[in-house]
């Protein structure tokens, strides 16, 4: 596999979840389309590098990933709680 | 040796956040009196921190292999966010915004952003700004909601998906940019003009710092957020993660001579300057109309870029100057504030009968943020704007000299409220303390950072010809 086919995923990767992050309706499906954006970045990462820095890195990366999934689902558990639903729509307290 | 020992001494600022946040967070635990008063530990941490600040060498010393720069423009950054760290945590104690069982996560969360903006602005690569970036943004997203009330959890929730998004946009665009330039270096970025892919890798990354800086279109998340966090928390979204995404952007915008890059700020800048004060003239919530209000002055940040270097010297006086009058209103919509949304505008009827001192220092802010001479904010806008002018882009900055009048209109409905409307009835009025002691400094301030500009500006002068 050479670098323009990895290119080629990881462009269609992140096209395809940021796409699916604007319009799904819910906050877990947007998070998961979050972590998908990372990942594709991360693809594009280690395929397109040329040296060893970019393998560390998308170590770190996938470090950020796991902090920003984590303060996510925190922030997602307590809106459950408050709000008992989790599409944006319903979730309307302020002006916005 | 003598550069040696002005690093050390300069590294123990952000390292002395790092000890004191982790005392902060754990030490209550084990010892019981020290719960709830984890904000006069915090405080007592950066007054300490603050002693270690050193006048910078007229050097760059390049440590971590490069990933942070200390030279004079961060060492004045830096002293910057200890400022904004001081008066939040002194707002943070007079009126604690978390329920008393987080106080130690609160200011745990707060050193840490902190930290964030300190190495995002002496960031020496594009990697090592995203990873301060983050480091910035996690926790305030946390901090935003920490009162896990329904305004409090919408905000943080509208916050960090926007973030977060910008977050992605940003470390694709770097994982572009690393397949064209390996090292990744500010200086490396700067070789040449950019073929079309690395065009996109700039525009991804730009992007994602616009998001964090709220230029519009990247700037939806600002007035909820915001209005929906406590008010301390909003007054350091306004003044400190403005002034790190706003470092960046320049160190990016300055790569370029011209070309599309450039073009696109141009439009940023006046879609920003247009659209924030359009929508500001309509706000009748005082913690809505300073989001806004923040969100236009993004915009005259963006103007000031075109002036070059002088340019850059008008946004390092800009920031204290903007810091200083909008953590000013933040702490006075602090002071009045009922419900955690915060005062409406015409909560702030007759406050000049009742409380002519605070409506006084109100007033100074709300000149400040206008640009009314004497005050600070007039001599920053007039910097932004004459090294734009004086670089030849004299259309964007009539646009954005047009729509600062705009923005005295709302400014001024303030101040109108304040000085020409009877008071809605008796208002018990709370002692001020430490929120006081705030405001009469950031009036004092705005004041005289306007009538004796000559001192603050020549260090912005000299600091601004390192980046």
């Amino acid at each position: 596999m050479n670098s323009y086919s990895l290119a080629a995923i990881a462009f269609t990767l992140f096209s395809i979840a940021a796409a699916g992050f604007l319009t799904c309706g819910s906050l877990v499906r947007m998070l998961m389309f979050l972590e998908l954006m990372l990942n594709a970045a991360n693809i594009a990462l280690v395929g397109l590098g040329h040296n060893a820095a970019s393998q560390a890195y998308a170590a770190m990366l996938l470090a950020v990933a796991a902090a920003e999934a984590g303060v996510g689902l925190a922030l997602i558990i307590m809106l459950a709680s408050a709000f008992k639903t989790l599409e944006p729509e319903n979730i309307k307290e302020l002006k916005g | 040796m003598e550069h040696l020992n002005y690093a050390a001494s300069a590294l123990s600022m952000p390292l002395l956040l790092v000890m004191a946040a982790f005392a902060c967070l754990l030490l209550p635990l084990f010892i019981r009196p020290l719960r709830g008063a984890q904000g006069l530990m915090a405080l007592g941490a950066v007054l300490v921190a603050l002693t270690f600040f050193r006048l910078s060498p007229q050097v760059e010393i390049a440590i971590f292999s490069g990933a942070l720069l200390i030279n004079p423009a961060s060492s004045y950054l830096w002293a910057f966010a200890l400022g904004v760290l001081t008066l939040v945590l002194a707002l943070s104690i007079s009126k604690p915004p978390f329920p008393e069982e987080s106080g130690s996560e609160y200011y745990f969360l707060l050193f840490m952003s902190v930290l964030g903006l300190m190495v995002l602005v002496a960031a020496g690569d594009l990697f090592t700004a995203f990873i301060a970036l983050e480091l910035l943004s996690l926790p305030l997203y946390a901090l935003a909601g920490i009162r896990r009330t329904k305004p409090g959890l919408e905000a943080a929730y509208k916050y960090f998906m926007l973030g977060a998004l910008g977050s992605a946009f940003t470390v694709m665009g770097i994982a572009v940019l690393n397949s064209l330039y390996p090292a990744l270096t500010f200086t490396a970025l700067k070789a040449g003009a950019p073929g079309p892919l690395a065009l996109a890798g700039f525009l991804l990354v730009i992007s994602g710092f616009a998001f964090k800086t709220a230029l519009v279109p990247f700037h939806m998340w600002v007035p909820d957020a915001y209005e929906g966090a406590p008010t301390p928390v909003s007054a350091f979204m306004g003044a400190a993660v403005k002034a790190g995404g706003v470092v960046v952007l320049w160190r990016l915008f300055s790569l370029f001579d011209g070309g599309p890059v450039r073009e696109i700020f141009w439009w940023l800048a006046v879609i920003t300057a247009v659209l924030a004060n359009l929508a500001a003239l309509g706000q009748t919530g005082l913690k809505r109309l300073l989001a806004y209000s923040s969100v236009a002055h993004a915009g005259n940040l963006a103007v000031a870029f075109f002036g070059g270097r002088r340019g850059f010297e008008a946004v390092l006086y800009y920031l204290p100057v903007y810091a200083m009058a909008t953590i000013g209103a933040f702490s006075v919509a602090l002071a009045l504030e009922k419900d955690e949304k915060g005062p409406l505008i015409e909560d702030l009827a007759g406050l000049a009968k009742t409380r002519p001192w605070l409506a006084a220092a109100m007033a100074a802010f709300m000149f400040s943020l206008a640009g009314v001479p004497p005050l600070a904010g007039f001599f920053a806008k007039f910097y932004a704007f004459a090294g734009a002018v004086s670089a030849g882009y004299t259309g964007l900055v009539v646009i954005a000299v047009i729509m600062s009048a705009v923005s005295a209109y709302y400014y001024l409905k303030v101040t109108v409220v304040m000085f020409m409307k009877p008071p809605a009835g008796d208002q018990p009025s709370e002692p001020l303390g430490l929120i006081g002691i705030v405001i009469a400094l950031m009036a004092a301030g705005v004041l005289l950072a306007g009538v004796f500009s000559r001192p603050l500006l020549s260090i912005a002068a000299n600091a601004s010809h390192w980046f």
